[in-house]
């Protein structure tokens, strides 16, 4: 096998090396905000369910990028994720029930349009 | 693993700023399951691998398909044009957004987090099981918040069957009015 020459080799070490603790925060908070501003901005209640689900995940990301970084967590974010999981979806099938139980009612499903509680 | 960061940094990002803008309802839900299995991606590059199992099994099975349920059940024939599908504070809920993730990014990258280095995560599935399970040194807590969510998923079961329930004698199923 010929020699590797120096330049290559730098451009192969590069592209192996683990990405920084901090590349994972910025993708999970622009996710973050992506998810909020769906939440924030679309009219059907099932679409900003869905963005919630986003933000939810990207919390996640964060938590398990914690704890594979830094050394004092043991590990445990991976734990809290499974949990956080579990409770996402519990949300999800109870909000899901509420969308179609107001769905019943009055035949729609835009948040700005659901304003009987106005006061 | 830079290679694999970014590959998987696009198609997580794209797919979560698919769900925002597709005007249609379904193109939604299926971005969103791409977007859940980018991060299915991340979690195995951060040394959970049983947690990327949980998360395709859990958000790309099975929230996606109650989602396209719910889908099916509320849907209307709808206009098209993307004005229909914004509310009216596109602008501030645009700004809000943009403020939120500018801030976030930049007190996360302005923090100093000491020695950080990648490989300490449970990449055994028993010691991972064992720290879920409360049972290894320093994650007793868990054994409590196992119970909770157990608790917690029996009532919203219960709960999801009861508001979703239709009254008796109230609406027609399938054709035959009870």
């Amino acid at each position: 096998m010929p020699p590797v020459p120096p330049q290559v080799q730098q451009v192969i070490e590069a592209l192996t090396a683990s990405p920084a603790l901090e590349a994972y925060l910025i993708v999970g908070a622009i996710m973050f905000a992506i998810g909020a501003w769906g939440a924030l901005v679309r009219r059907n209640a099932v679409v900003v369910f869905m963005c919630v689900e986003l933000m939810i995940n990207a919390v996640n990301l964060t938590l398990v990028a914690f704890a594979d970084y830094l050394p004092d967590a043991g590990g445990l974010g991976v734990s809290y994720a499974v949990l956080v999981i579990a409770i996402a979806a519990a949300e999800i099938a109870v909000g899901l029930a509420i969308v179609l139980a107001v769905f019943r009612s009055r035949r729609t499903v835009n948040v700005d349009e659901i304003n009987s509680m106005r006061g | 693993m830079t290679v694999a960061f970014a590959f998987l940094a696009g198609m997580t990002l794209v797919s979560a700023l698919g769900v925002v803008l597709s005007r249609n309802v379904v193109h939604s839900a299926l971005f969103m399951s791409g977007s859940f299995l980018g991060v299915a991606g991340f979690f195995v590059m951060l040394n959970a691998p049983a947690l990327a199992a949980f998360q395709v099994l859990i958000y790309v099975g099975a929230v996606t398909v109650v989602i396209l349920f719910g889908i099916m059940f509320t849907q209307r024939p709808q206009a098209r044009r993307f004005g229909t599908i914004i509310n009216r504070q596109r602008w501030p809920g645009f700004f809000v957004a943009v403020g939120v993730g500018a801030f976030l990014a930049y007190v996360l990258s302005a923090e100093d987090w000491g020695s950080t280095r990648p490989g300490n995560g449970p990449r055994e599935v028993a010691a991972f099981g064992r720290d879920l399970l409360g049972v290894s040194a320093g994650s007793e807590i868990f054994v409590l918040l196992f119970e909770v969510a157990s608790v917690l998923l029996l009532v919203a079961v219960v709960a999801a069957i009861v508001v979703s329930r239709r009254k008796r004698g109230e609406g027609v199923d399938r054709g035959v009015r009870e």
